[in-house]
């Protein structure tokens, strides 16, 4: 039967099954073998019984949390594509599903082709053989779906970028391969350097269009700015100066936001998200413990920190986990109440973070502020506005995959190992970066080879 | 003689040799034609064999039950690993022949294979019956009829020499070409289009003067083409002993040296001041030259700031003084030849015994086959070798060895067998030829291969062991031989990677390349040829395993048959245009039709629905097996 041999050594596949943009919630799909280690793998509990929704928190590779989610198993055969598939119900910002399809790559799984799910419920017998034209059509509508954002796409600048890396990747394979395939012409002396230069400076290049992926995200998004200090430090004050409005409940009794407070400010050219949050403290009453992990949470998915210090106290002890996550591209030192200091002069804390003086009570300082986050916004962004890309997912990941390959490639040639094995990471490379352009015909390749080099033994 | 045969090959170059070796070897009673007895298997250009991607296609070619390999170590006069200093994946060996010898050898062998019939005699044309080929008619006027018939025409259909404005219709300098056959073939609905392939002049080697040259030995210890550790003994003769109790050939004794020289001072201007007179450049060639063996004309034109290029002087054997010029091949006229010559260091006085020349000739566009190399206009009609547009003595046989399997499998009805590209450089060549076609004649490459890596020679015997096992290609006895060496690399390659030593497992050790590893004795007394497959296996064990899970992945598609029959201008929702490519190469299964250009990722899952659903199907031709 040909289903049972399609079924062997089936890849496991994953995709975002409710539409992209802003929505209440998103539904993540993953379908194959990998499902079954998966959940326990993501969520550090036993999976919940078949069909059932449990709660928790997902949690990246590296163990750092994504989101809270809703997630249910399907085992197979009884779920839509008859395999093992998971369902994930993730909060509705498409960073936090783009960021879960990441991870779930990261673990082995692919973003599934258009209209993949529905050919594999086929396939396995979930559908009735007459509903064969109709699965056919939506392969057909999904693929050309899929086709036209990808020739949108391509006919900004990432195709232009892309088939300039491909280029320049063609021409250092054409190189390493001219001394593989032709060991007995008369070729100039291998120089095991230039490949090892130009391999650093296509991945820098790589990594420089990766990051206006994620700058791109900002600009839509809006970057994520939180504000933290310890409790009383003036961080609600500071929100409603910024935002110019009485928004969150000012008092003086410590811990008085329990909730965290988002708010859309205009920052310079850019549209921030501050969002002030509980306190940090070691101690407090229940709830005030809970906004406090919340705020934690939070800070994993922030882009930049205001780390908001009271002027006239000492620097308060910062719980654990936090000051790994403050760097000084990220966070800004804001020492508030200098109204309160006779001669104004402030602790710095850190070394090499940028630290700013103010007082959210006369709004002395606001500007400087205000410039400082406008400078740490654009210092993330790689490229002039010109040359600005937009980035789907899809194309994302084929890039970072594509920067990993470049990466192994480049320390096996830097550490003398056999050419062939850099080679077969290149390949790979070349690969990826045609899932965005279309593949590259090895013949290509051989174009370059021949143009470059007199070969004719 | 009874003129009806199981397969008939025309043709006994390479390509044909291997065809009716193995169609002859598998039972078949095969007929052998070729316009000449004394040019069976002859060397029209240069005389070696291998070399990086082609000594791995030699290998493929002894795996598989062929000729080609041992005819080689029997008879060759130097043995070279080309890339010695670099990984085993892209090692390989490569011989200089004695031409004479590996021809000698090669006919006796067809002589003396029960089975085969040779018979000397020119085909003129094919003989049709209903869309299928009956037959063929030869000069004689004896018609000669099979159950299938493998052309292996070479360089032969309407081949025309260039030397200057010169013009001779031949194949090759001293045979003729091939005229009318070309007619049967357009008859019959398949395409035929022009090539171009040259080869430069051969010398006296009295006249050359070696003392100016670089010396090039060959290795001191041969690395052979035939896997001579499963194969037997006697397969070791050489013509002149065979039917002695004792073969006693020993391969690389007397080895012969090659030499080195250059282009002179004067070549450059010589090329340019007569490029006028060269039929490449004044548009009298029509054909498409192969990039990697440009004319000399074309490497002074396109890459002009090299001020010389490397030659190499090749004997041709051990009883002629005659000398190949490697990388001095050309279509010039022959004054501005012995020019080119004399002004290259050493050869200021040598004497030209056979011009340079370029030959055109007709090919058959390779897209017009299956995999299995059956025509896919008429049925039957099997082609292998330069015909297909290919370039090489090694494709050429490789090609006709699948060709004369797959000749002998259609007569008895069953299925072809079709090696694949994730398997041997065999099977990347026919992909390629049959999938994408070509532009110039098709070399192989090591880079052509998605999976390198995973194509060593030395595992030659083991990656196509079932395919020997399946098709009976090998002698029960040498299959036993080659399941206890898989047995034993598969065994050993286990156990060195969980065995413990104080520093670590015996794999570890191999990956950090030390030296003077603690090898359990039994492991030292494994032959060089086995521990070598066992340590590469051990210490490349994670870059194998990607690629072998690369492999995988496509696997299931590559499992999934497509019948030749399917109407895709039918196929609900696949695009005209896509619907046009796939009824053009007719895609033996899923994998190979993904390797179409045009055809997306959509197009595949539609027609994994489309053939799952069965709508490609009647009742009475049910859907095939997997692989």
């Amino acid at each position: 039967m040909i289903s049972t041999d399609t079924n062997h050594q089936q890849e496991t596949i994953a995709a975002q099954a409710t539409g992209g943009g802003e929505a209440a919630i998103a539904v993540i799909r993953v379908s194959g073998p990998l499902v079954p280690g998966l959940v326990s793998a993501i969520y550090h509990s036993p999976p919940p019984p078949p069909r059932k929704f449990a709660r928790g928190k997902y949690r990246n590779v590296r163990g750092e949390v994504l989101d809270d989610t809703l997630h249910c198993r399907f085992p197979a055969p009884r779920s839509y594509t008859g395999e093992d598939v998971l369902e994930i119900s993730c909060h509705g910002n498409p960073l936090i599903a783009r960021s879960i399809l990441r991870d779930l790559s990261a673990r082995g799984c692919r973003l599934a082709e258009p209209g993949e799910f529905t050919r594999r419920a086929f396939l396995n017998g979930r559908m009735d053989l007459s509903q064969a034209e109709a699965v056919i059509d939506i392969i057909r509508a999904r693929g050309d779906r899929a086709l036209q954002v990808a020739r949108h796409q391509l006919q900004g600048g990432l195709g232009k970028r892309v088939k300039e890396f491909i280029h320049e990747l063609l021409e250092i394979l054409a190189g390493l391969e001219a001394y593989i395939d032709f060991p007995e012409e008369d070729l100039p002396v291998e120089d095991p350097e230039g490949p090892v230069k130009r391999i650093q400076r296509l991945d820098t290049a790589v990594a420089r269009l990766i990051k206006t992926a994620r700058y791109g995200a900002l600009l839509r998004e809006g970057a994520r700015v939180l504000i933290i200090g310890a409790p009383n430090a003036g961080k609600s004050s500071l929100l409603n100066r910024l935002a110019g409005h009485d928004r969150v409940l000012v008092s003086n009794q410590p811990g008085t936001t329990r909730d965290a407070v988002e708010e859309r400010i205009p920052v310079g050219d850019h549209c921030i998200r501050i969002m002030d949050t509980a306190g940090l403290r070691s101690h407090g009453d229940q709830l005030e413990t809970m906004g406090m992990r919340k705020t934690l949470e939070y800070a994993e998915e922030a882009d930049f920190f205001l780390l908001l210090l009271d002027a006239t106290l000492p620097h308060p002890a910062l719980p654990v986990s936090l000051p790994g996550l403050l760097t000084p591209d990220n966070t800004l030192v804001v020492h508030n109440k200098i109204d309160l200091l006779p001669n104004q002069t402030v602790q710095p804390w850190g070394s090499d973070f940028k630290q700013i003086s103010l007082s959210a009570l006369t709004g002395e300082g606001l500007d400087d502020l205000e410039a400082a986050m406008n400078d740490l916004i654009e210092a993330t962004n790689p490229v002039a506005a010109e040359e600005f890309v937009v980035i789907g997912a899809r194309h994302a990941e084929a890039l970072e995959t594509a920067s990993v390959s470049l990466e192994e490639s480049h320390s096996l040639l830097l550490n003398h190992e056999p050419t062939e094995l850099a080679v077969s990471h290149l390949r790979t490379a070349l690969h990826h970066f045609g899932e965005i352009t279309g593949q590259v015909d090895n013949e290509a390749m051989l174009d370059r080879l021949f143009a470059n080099f007199c070969i004719g033994k | 003689m009874k003129n009806v045969f199981d397969v008939i090959v025309c043709g006994a170059g390479h390509a044909g040799c291997e065809a009716a070796l193995s169609a002859a070897r598998l039972g078949a009673n095969t007929l052998m034609l070729t316009g000449n007895l004394d040019t069976v298997a002859q060397m029209s250009c240069n005389p070696a064999i291998g070399g990086q991607a082609k000594g791995h296609m030699v290998r493929e070619i002894d795996a598989l039950g062929g000729e080609m390999a041992i005819n080689t170590d029997v008879t060759a006069i130097q043995f070279k690993l080309l890339n010695a200093s670099r990984g085993l994946a892209v090692q390989a060996p490569r011989a200089q022949s004695d031409k004479k010898a590996y021809q000698f050898r090669m006919k006796h062998t067809l002589e003396l294979q029960p089975n085969l019939t040779l018979f000397q005699a020119t085909v003129t044309g094919l003989i049709f019956e209903n869309g299928k080929v009956v037959g063929c008619r030869t000069n004689l006027d004896l018609d000669f009829h099979g159950k299938t018939v493998v052309v292996t025409t070479g360089t032969f259909l309407r081949g025309l020499m260039h030397i200057g404005q010169n013009k001779n219709e031949g194949g090759r300098m001293g045979d003729s070409s091939a005229k009318t056959l070309s007619a049967s073939f357009l008859d019959a609905g398949i395409e035929l289009q022009r090539l171009k392939t040259g080869t430069p002049p051969r010398i006296q080697g009295r006249t050359i003067d070696f003392s100016v040259m670089e010396e090039q030995r060959g290795d001191p210890t041969p690395t052979l083409f035939a896997f001579h550790d499963t194969r037997q003994d006697s397969d070791l003769f050489h013509v002149e002993q065979s039917g002695e109790d004792r073969p006693g050939w020993e391969p690389g004794v007397r080895q012969i040296s090659c030499w080195i020289t250059h282009t002179g001072d004067q070549t450059a201007e010589i090329v340019h001041k007569n490029l006028c007179r060269s039929p490449l450049y004044g548009g009298a060639i029509e054909g498409t030259g192969p990039r990697y063996c440009p004319s000399i004309e074309d490497k002074f034109v396109r890459f002009a700031d090299k001020p010389r290029h490397r030659l190499f002087l090749e004997p041709e054997g051990r009883s002629t003084n005659e000398y190949y010029i490697n990388g001095l091949s050309t279509s010039l006229p022959f004054d501005v030849q012995v020019d080119l010559v004399h002004s290259i260091p050493g050869l200021e006085k040598a004497r030209i015994l056979r011009p340079a020349y370029a030959v055109e000739y007709d090919f058959a566009p390779p897209t017009q086959l299956f995999p299995s190399l059956e025509s896919k206009k008429v049925e039957n009609l099997f082609f292998a070798g330069q015909i297909n547009g290919t370039s090489g003595y090694e494709e050429a046989a490789g090609q006709g060895l699948v060709a004369g399997v797959n000749a002998v499998l259609k007569g008895r009805g069953e299925d072809p067998m079709v090696l694949s590209r994730q398997e041997c450089y065999i099977g990347v060549l026919i992909d390629d030829l049959v999938t994408k076609g070509t532009l110039e004649p098709y070399r192989m490459f090591t880079s052509r291969a998605e999976h390198r890596l995973l194509f060593n020679h030395g595992s030659a015997e083991m990656r196509l062991y079932h395919h020997a096992r399946k098709h009976g290609l090998v002698c029960s006895e040498r299959l036993q031989r080659m399941e206890a060496k898989k047995q034993t690399v598969e065994d050993w390659t286990a156990r060195l990677n969980t065995g413990r030593t104080p520093n670590g497992t015996f794999g570890e050790l191999v990956r950090r390349r030390e030296s003077d590893i603690p090898f359990p004795s039994e492991f030292n007394y494994l032959s060089a040829e086995i521990r070598s497959e066992i340590l590469y296996r051990v210490g490349y064990e994670g870059y194998l395993k990607r690629e072998q899970a690369q492999v995988e992945k496509v696997k299931s598609m590559e499992g999934l048959r497509l019948s030749p029959g399917i109407d895709y201008g039918r196929v609900r929702g696949l695009k005209k245009e896509c619907a046009d490519k796939l009824a053009e190469i007719r895609p033996f299964t899923l994998g190979q039709a993904s390797r179409i250009s045009g055809v997306t990722p959509a197009d595949i899952h539609i027609l994994m629905v489309h053939v799952k659903a069965g709508l490609d199907k009647k009742a009475s031709d049910r859907p095939e097996a997997a692989l």
